[in-house]
C-alpha cells in the first residue's frame, strides 16, 4: 500500500502542460475547420472556453472575497450573540 | 390493494426492528438487507412481475385504498417512480455500509425511516399520500441531526423542522385549495400563474422550492447538513432535496421562474462557496449549486430538460453522497473538517482522496464520470431554447464546481502544506495508509464504481428515463470544450490558491434576516411581554389578597375602609395630632381584623337565608 503514499506531482504537471498546449492549439486549428458545432456565436471566438475558465475562475473567487468583507463572520457568530442577551 | 409490495413501507417499518435484534452479525445483514430486499422488489415490477410497467407517461396504480370519498394510491408505477426507486434504493445500500459502524442502532431506524419515507412519496399517486410521506421525512433528518448530541445540532435540527414545517404547511394548504377547485386528489400536473386564482398553487410551489433548497430559501440546507452526525448527513444528502425536485417536475415543470431561479441559484451558491472553511458545509453549498441545474432543468420544461433534470438528480444522488462520505471519512477519522485545521493527509489517507476525486470529477463533468452524462443535458437544453444568460450562468457553475470541489477541497484537506498534516492532527493518524475504516471505504468504492460505469456506459441511465433519448454525450465539441475550460480553470486557482485556504470564520446566509427576527421575537418574549405578564399577574394577586381579607369579616372590613377614607378628607381641615390618633386607633384595628366575629342566632340565620332565596326568587320571575 506504500507506494499509494506519494502523489506523482511531476507526471501531473507534464501531463497538465501537454494539455494545456495541445488545446490551445487544436482551438485554432478546429476553429477554422467544420470540426466543431456550438449554438452561440460567442462560443466561436478563439479560445472561448479557455478565456471562460480563467476568467470564470479568478473573478469567481475575487468576487466572492469582496463579498467577504459583509458577510465573514466569526465562527461563533450565532452562538456569541445569543450570549449577550441572555 | 393486492399484486404488489410497497418498498418503502417494507423499508419504513422494517427499519423500526433494527434495535431489536440482539446478535450483532444479524443485526448488520439485517440492516443490510433492507434496501436489498427494497431492490428485490423494484427489479420483480420493472420485469412485470405484478404487470407489465406501460410506457411513459402511462402508469400502473396499485394500493388503492378508499379513504373519505376519494381513493389513496400508494402505488403509482410508472418511468420516472420507477428509476428514481432504483437509485434510491442503491444509494441506501451504499450508505447502510458506510454506517455500519454507528453504534447508536436508532440512528439506524431513523435512516431506514428516512428512506422509506423518500419511497412512499416517489411512488404516492394522489396528493394526500406525498403530503403524508413528505411529512414523516422531515421528522427523520430531526433525529439524525439530534443524534449528532452536540448543541448545535440541536439547534439545527430545531431549525430544519421549522423550515420543513413551514413548507409542509404551504403544501398543505396548496392542496387543500386544488381538492376544492377540481374535487380530485389525484397527482397531476397543475397550473401556475400569477393572481388570486393561483394562490394555492404558487404556495405549493413555495413549498417545494423550500425542501428542494432553492434560492433564497437555501440556507436551511447548508446550516443543517454540515451539523448531523456523519453517517447521517449521507441520507440528508440524498433524499429530501431529490424527491422535492421530482415533485416539481410531477406539477410544475416549464415555469420560466424557476429557469431563472436554478440558474442564478447555481453560481450564487459558489461565491459563499469560496468563503467556506468547513468540509461538509462546501459540499452542502455544492448541492445546493447542482439543484440549481436540475430546477433551471424544470423550469425550461423541455422532453430533453426533464430528462435533464432527472439524470442529474439521480447521478446527484450517487456522487454527492460519495464526496459527504470523503469529508465525512476525514472528520470521523481526526475529528474535524475544517480547512484552517487540516491539510497534509494525502499520506495517510490516499484511498479516501482519490475515492472521493472520483465524486470531484464526477460533480465538475468531467467526461467519462457520471455528472458529465446528465449534466451536458441540462446545459444543451438551455442551449437548444437560445438562451445565452442561462447558458452562460450554467457553463459558470461548472467552473466553479470544478473549483471548489474538485480542487479546493482535496487541496485544503489532503494536498496543502509540506505533505504533513499539523501536530494535533498528526497524532490521531496511524502510520499507515490505512486509516480510514474499512466499511466506509467499501461503501464509497461501490458509489465510485457506480460514478464511472454511469459515466463510461451511461446508456444504463438513459434507457429508463421517461422520455426516449437520442442524446450522445460524448461529442468531440462538447468534451474538447469541457476539457480546455477546466485546464485553465486549474490555471486560475494555482495562481489565487493562497486565497481559497481555509479561515476559522463563519459566512452569513440568506437566513440571517429569519434568524435575526426570530431571535427579536424570543427577546420580545422574554422581556417586553413577561413584564407585561407580570404586571398583571401582580395586580390580579393584589385584588385576590384583598377580597380574602375583605371576606374574612366583611363588616369591620367595611368600616376600616370607610374611616380610611374619611381620614383622608379630614386631614386638610383638622391637626396633624387628631390625624395621627385616628391613625393609631385605625392601624389597633387592622391588628385585631377579623376580630370577633358576630354571632348570629339560628333564628336570625334562617331569616337570611330565606330572604335571599326570596330576593333569588323575585330575580328569576323578574328575568323570566
Amino acid at each position: 500500500m506504500n507506494f499509494l503514499r506519494t502523489y506523482p506531482k511531476k507526471l501531473f504537471w507534464t501531463v497538465y502542460f501537454i494539455g494545456l498546449t495541445v488545446s490551445l492549439i487544436l482551438d485554432f486549428v478546429w476553429l477554422r475547420s467544420d470540426f466543431l458545432h456550438y449554438h452561440f456565436p460567442f462560443q466561436y471566438l478563439p479560445e472561448f472556453f479557455a478565456i471562460f475558465g480563467i476568467f470564470g475562475c479568478m473573478l469567481l473567487i475575487l468576487i466572492a472575497k469582496g463579498m467577504g468583507c459583509f458577510i465573514v463572520r466569526d465562527e461563533d457568530y450565532y452562538e456569541k450573540n445569543q450570549g449577550d442577551q441572555e | 390493494m393486492t399484486g404488489w409490495i410497497h418498498p418503502g413501507i417494507v423499508v419504513f417499518l422494517g427499519g423500526f426492528l433494527i434495535p431489536f435484534i440482539k446478535w450483532r452479525k444479524i443485526k448488520v445483514a439485517y440492516f443490510l438487507l433492507l434496501p436489498v430486499a427494497g431492490l428485490t422488489i423494484v427489479v420483480l415490477t420493472s420485469i412485470g412481475f405484478f404487470g407489465t410497467v406501460p410506457s411513459w407517461p402511462e402508469a400502473l396504480h396499485r394500493w388503492r385504498i378508499p379513504f373519505l370519498q376519494y381513493f389513496l394510491v400508494l402505488g403509482k408505477i410508472d418511468k420516472m417512480s420507477m428509476i428514481f426507486a432504483y437509485v434510491y434504493l442503491i444509494a441506501a445500500f451504499c450508505m447502510n455500509i458506510y454506517a455500519l459502524r454507528v453504534k447508536n442502532d436508532w440512528e439506524h431506524v431513523a435512516a431506514m425511516a428516512y428512506v422509506g419515507s423518500a419511497l412512499g412519496a416517489i411512488f404516492a399517486g394522489d396528493f394526500l399520500t406525498l403530503f403524508f410521506f413528505l411529512e414523516t421525512m422531515s421528522w427523520a433528518p430531526v433525529f439524525l441531526l439530534w443524534f449528532r448530541g452536540t448543541k448545535k445540532a440541536m439547534g439545527a435540527g430545531v431549525r430544519y423542522a421549522l423550515w420543513h414545517h413551514f413548507s409542509g404547511a404551504c403544501i398543505l394548504i396548496g392542496i387543500v385549495i386544488h381538492l376544492n377547485r377540481t374535487g380530485s386528489i389525484d397527482l397531476v400536473h397543475l397550473p401556475w400563474g400569477w393572481g388570486g386564482e393561483f394562490l394555492g398553487y404558487n404556495l405549493m410551489l413555495l413549498g417545494f422550492v423550500v425542501n428542494s433548497a432553492t434560492t433564497p430559501f437555501h440556507s436551511w440546507l447548508s446550516d443543517t447538513y454540515s451539523e448531523a452526525t456523519p453517517s447521517g448527513s449521507i441520507y440528508m444528502t440524498a433524499y429530501t432535496t431529490k424527491t422535492a425536485i421530482y415533485c416539481l417536475i410531477r406539477t410544475f415543470s416549464g415555469i420560466p421562474l424557476l429557469m431563472w431561479m436554478g440558474a442564478i441559484q447555481a453560481v450564487f451558491a459558489l461565491f459563499l462557496a469560496v468563503l467556506e472553511n468547513d468540509g461538509r458545509r462546501l459540499c452542502s453549498y455544492h448541492i445546493i449549486s447542482q439543484i440549481g441545474y436540475m430546477v433551471a432543468g424544470v423550469g425550461i420544461g423541455t422532453e430533453m430538460a426533464i430528462n435533464g433534470a432527472i439524470s442529474h438528480a439521480l447521478c446527484h444522488i450517487i456522487y454527492n453522497a460519495l464526496l459527504y462520505m470523503g469529508a465525512g471519512c476525514v472528520l470521523v477519522v481526526v475529528g474535524t473538517a475544517k480547512f484552517n485545521e487540516l491539510g497534509g493527509l494525502y499520506k495517510y489517507m490516499p484511498i479516501s482522496f482519490w475515492l472521493y476525486m472520483v465524486g470531484g470529477f464526477s460533480i465538475s463533468g468531467f467526461p467519462l464520470f457520471n455528472g458529465f452524462v446528465s449534466k451536458v443535458m441540462t446545459i444543451e437544453a438551455a442551449e437548444l431554447i437560445h438562451n445565452a444568460p442561462i447558458y452562460l450562468l450554467l457553463e459558470g457553475a461548472t467552473v466553479g464546481t470544478f473549483l471548489h470541489t474538485g480542487l479546493k477541497l482535496p487541496w485544503n484537506m489532503w494536498l496543502q502544506g509540506k505533505d504533513e498534516p499539523p501536530p494535533t492532527i498528526r497524532a490521531k493518524l496511524k502510520d499507515s495508509a490505512v486509516n480510514t475504516p474499512v466499511n466506509m471505504l467499501i461503501g464509497m468504492g461501490i458509489l465510485a464504481f457506480l460514478c464511472i460505469f454511469m459515466g463510461v456506459y451511461p446508456k444504463v441511465l438513459y434507457d429508463r428515463l421517461p422520455y426516449a433519448v437520442e442524446f450522445i454525450p460524448f461529442t468531440t465539441t462538447r468534451v474538447f470544450s469541457i476539457m480546455q475550460m477546466f485546464i485553465f480553470t486549474f490555471m486560475g486557482f494555482w495562481l489565487l490558491r493562497k486565497l481559497v485556504r481555509g479561515y476559522p470564520t463563519y459566512t452569513l446566509d440568506t437566513d440571517w434576516p429569519f434568524r435575526m427576527a426570530g431571535r427579536k421575537v424570543i427577546w420580545f418574549c422574554e422581556k417586553p411581554l413577561m413584564a407585561f405578564a407580570n404586571f398583571v399577574d401582580e395586580k390580579v394577586m393584589n385584588l385576590v389578597h384583598f377580597l380574602i381579607w375583605f371576606s374574612r369579616n366583611p363588616a369591620l372590613a367595611l368600616h376600616i375602609k370607610k374611616e380610611e377614607a374619611k381620614l383622608k378628607m379630614k386631614r386638610f381641615v383638622v391637626s396633624q395630632e387628631t390625624v395621627e390618633k385616628h391613625l393609631q386607633i385605625l392601624g389597633e384595628k387592622r391588628r385585631r381584623y377579623p376580630g370577633e366575629l358576630p354571632k348570629l342566632t339560628l333564628g336570625a340565620s334562617l331569616v337570611l337565608i330565606l330572604l335571599s332565596l326570596s330576593l333569588y326568587l323575585i330575580l328569576y320571575l323578574l328575568i323570566k
